[in-house]
């Protein structure tokens, strides 16, 4: 074994977020096999793993989707690897079916450890789900560490774990420690050499009796739940007071900090090993404690185990939390929801100079700030090509939409109507566009960018083909997972060495649409009369979109040349507008002053596709 | 200095904010200090609002500022200011902010109206201790550094003496996260000599 150095000095602090002291305690446990799929707040442990890998020799990929990620990952681990799998909360939804046979099957003895990111409040998401109840679902272990420095340890106590009773463990984060900053202490790690078995262990299946399995399963957690008891990452009151805060996660900072505003003393108990919570210890907290308040981010997970002991303890503590109305299921959780839980039960420190001040008649002054499409983003022009043809078809069309940067198009004069899942778009095209048999009048067009085509489309288009359905499929490629900030996939543009190109027009073509049309996504004007054309003909019709992301340009330093400008003496001013109000790109601005369009140079980067919007022809190129 | 110090940068993607953060951090981490930094920049790259909370102490805090315990408000443009001054601003805020205003896609529609700066900063006056506004491009344009206007804040809040983070260890901290850059730290000293506010 050669010793990497990688941090500055030995045992010294650094600032770093939690992502990527999730990543630095991979690579000090000894981890060997990274698989992923990207999705924010988790995409930054997967990116600082490749980072390293040069140093550290580790495989790390990213897979096409989760299921796949996490399907690999276990196939390293049953060969001996220590193996993590990464993924935001909702990628755990597509990995659950695989999850939840690998808890009855086992992990090899590599072990394997799931690092799952929450987003409370939907930063970055489409919902907030609370990823734990997987934990409860497969019945496997489960972390929840509180701040960066702990994010980094826990991931070696999670993989001891797993490799010593063979089951997947689960790590959850959320946005607030995924991406938080603070000192984690740092130290130089060694690279490892991995060895693979050259044979899978037995049993890998849980065929005839899942129910032995189970069994077996839920054994182990009782052995676990003996390990937990006196976890080192859990911090337990050092002395008992009447009334006990519980608190998992981030909230364990927010409560730490509660109790410093409040008069009162109480203690405090901050739980990272939160399933199985051992009986035992949640029968000390009960025993010692008269009131027991919880705090914890989204659903009442640590909550419910207590309530449910509780229960069958008989027990007078008085259990205080989501399940009494104090602490709010959705949303984020911060130091002020904490003080407003505890409101009619402790006396808050009189300081007067931090009370705020409410100016309620400002709050008339703010305007939103929605979120748009970048300066010269070509979905805009797929959008913009789309709301023509609806006016077309006299405005029967339904467009159902998926997960990418292109979901800003519910935010574009609504012309993308639906988001939920990867995938979900051209799937739910495909039971819209059945109904043609019940009459149904309305032109049917769903739309994915090019990663989630890979990640979840193709069954769904499949289907299309196969019940010959007549809809039209716009793939928006721009050849990279431009949302989650750039990762490769099997289609991108940008591959390693060893990597293969999928070309998505093999695959549509393989599925035999009646039509496959490929097309340029910045001339707006032939853009619009291709579509209109194609979704007027009957059939299942594939249109393959060569898009253009301009921060993946501006980040190759690919800088356009010429530049844009308004011929005034032609713009319509305000009869017109049409640039400003309906295409709509952060570029063009609108000048009260001489009341014509007006581009903005520093945001503007010369792709010329308003130039075709301007029916005066007063947007030009120099 | 208040323990913990709070610092809350308010701004659009694309101006700067997460660096802003990193810097502050690092400058307290030369002070011997504990900083903690919460950011939120799903947003950043799409025209939307990001704030980036630092947290500045002995101890390790959780990363988001409680209402009213905001002690500098870093404003890259005025209605991000307010936004982030009715959330957390309380009778001890100073902000810092620049008066160059970034509209909303709404305004270009004329779904929405953005208010003249002046109420906005009257309002901001109203509900802290002081409110310092610079007009950023007039300063920067000149330099050929508009970019530079996080750290043209960043000058002024220690030109002000406000903040627990010394001039020096704000020059360091620069350089480690930014590099050697001459416009950046034109605008850092610009912003030092800037006391008109």
């Amino acid at each position: 074994m050669s010793s990497v150095t990688m941090d500055e000095s030995p045992n010294s602090e650094e600032i770093m977020s939690g992502n990527v002291a999730f990543a630095k305690g991979a690579i000090h446990a000894g981890v060997g096999f990274c698989t992923s799929y990207p999705g924010t707040p988790s995409t930054e442990i997967t990116e600082t793993l490749l980072q390293y890998r040069n140093e550290t020799g580790m495989i790390v990929e990213w897979s096409v989707n989760e299921k796949v990620a996490l399907e690999s990952a276990a196939g390293a681990s049953w060969m001996g690897i220590p193996s993590l799998c990464v993924m935001k909360s909702l990628g755990l939804n597509v990995a659950a079916d695989f999850l939840l046979n690998l808890n009855l099957s086992g992990v090899g003895e590599g072990g394997l450890v799931i690092i799952v990111c929450d987003d409370p409040k939907g930063h970055s998401s489409s919902n907030e789900q609370d990823s734990r109840f997987y934990a409860k679902a497969a019945q496997i272990p489960l972390f929840e560490p509180s701040t960066p420095q702990q994010a980094k340890d826990v991931v070696a106590h999670a993989l001891e774990l797993s490799q010593i009773f063979r089951v997947p463990v689960l790590i959850r984060s959320t946005t607030r420690l995924s991406h938080s900053g603070a000192l984690v202490s740092s130290s130089p790690f060694s690279s490892h050499l991995w060895v693979p078995s050259q044979n899978l262990p037995s049993g890998l299946y849980n065929v005839p009796n899942p129910e032995k399995q189970h069994r077996e399963l839920m054994e182990k957690l009782e052995l676990i739940q003996d390990k937990f008891d006196n976890h080192i990452m859990n911090s337990p009151p050092k002395e008992w007071k009447d009334i006990l805060f519980v608190a998992t996660g981030v909230c364990q900072k927010y409560v730490e900090e509660a109790m410093k505003y409040i008069e009162e003393d109480v203690s405090f108990f901050g739980i990272v090993t939160t399933y199985p919570v051992p009986h035992k210890l949640i029968h000390e907290c009960l025993k010692h404690s008269k009131r027991i308040f919880f705090f914890e981010e989204n659903d009442a997970f640590v909550e419910d185990q207590f309530r449910i002991v509780a229960s069958l303890e008989n027990s007078p503590c008085i259990l205080d939390g989501k399940h009494s109305g104090l602490v709010p299921f959705s949303g984020e959780m911060n130091v002020d929801l904490v003080l407003e839980a505890l409101r009619d039960f402790m006396t808050p420190k009189k300081e007067a100079e931090y009370e705020a001040v409410p100016v309620l008649d400002s709050r008339s002054l703010l305007i939103p700030r929605p979120l748009t499409f970048c300066a010269g983003c070509t979905h805009r022009n797929v959008y913009y090509a789309l709301q023509r043809v609806r006016k077309r078809l006299k405005g029967k069309l339904v467009v159902t939409g998926d997960i990418g940067c292109y979901s800003l198009g519910v935010f574009y004069h609504n012309s993308m109507e639906t988001m939920q899942s990867m995938g979900s778009g051209i799937g739910t095209a495909n039971g819209i566009a059945r109904l043609a048999d019940f009459a149904l009048d309305s032109k049917v067009v769903s739309l994915a960018g090019d990663s989630t085509f890979f990640h979840a489309c193709i069954p769904a288009l499949i289907n299309a083909r196969h019940k010959n359905v007549d809809l039209t499929f716009l793939i928006l490629d721009n050849s990279t997972t431009a949302m989650t900030g750039f990762q490769s996939h099997p289609g991108a543009a940008e591959q390693d060495e060893s990597d293969r190109i999928v070309e998505i027009e093999d695959i549509v073509r393989s599925i035999g649409p009646d039509s496959f049309i490929r097309i340029g996504a910045t001339d707006v004007v032939d853009l619009t009369d291709v579509m209109h054309a194609t979704i007027k003909q009957p059939g299942l019709k594939v249109m393959l979109i060569d898009s253009i992301c301009r921060l993946e340009r501006k980040r190759k330093q690919q800088p356009q040349e010429g530049s844009i400008r308004i011929e005034t003496s032609l713009c319509q001013g305000e009869s017109c507008r049409l640039c400003v109000s309906e295409y709509g790109c952060p570029a063009i601005t609108w000048s009260s002053d001489s009341e014509t369009a007006e581009i903005l140079d520093h945001l503007c980067v010369q792709c010329g596709s308003c130039i075709a919007i301007c029916p005066q022809r007063a947007i030009q190129e120099e | 200095m208040q323990n913990p110090f709070n610092i809350l940068i308010a701004g659009v993607g694309g101006q700067g904010n997460v660096t802003s953060g990193k810097i502050l951090a690092t400058a307290a981490q030369r002070e011997g200090l504990r900083p903690v930094i919460g950011e939120t920049f799903g947003a950043s790259r799409r025209g939307g609002t990001v704030y980036t909370h630092v947290r500045i102490g002995d101890t390790d805090l959780g990363p988001l500022i409680p209402v009213g315990r905001l002690h500098v408000l870093l404003g890259l443009e005025p209605m991000e200011t307010l936004r982030a001054s009715l959330e957390f601003a309380g009778r001890n805020t100073i902000v810092i902010m620049s008066s160059v205003s970034i509209p909303p896609i709404g305004v270009h529609a004329r779904t929405d109206e953005y208010p003249p700066v002046e109420s906005i900063i009257s309002s901001l006056e109203k509900m802290c201790a002081r409110v310092h506004t610079v007009d950023s491009d007039s300063i920067l344009r000149p330099i050929n550094a508009i970019r530079s206007l996080n750290i043209l804040l960043i000058g002024i809040m220690a030109g002000l003496g406000i903040s627990p983070l010394g001039i020096e260890s704000l020059r360091l901290a620069m350089l480690d996260i930014l590099g050697p850059s001459d416009k950046n730290l034109q605008a850092f000293e610009l912003g030092l000599s800037d006391n008109t506010g």
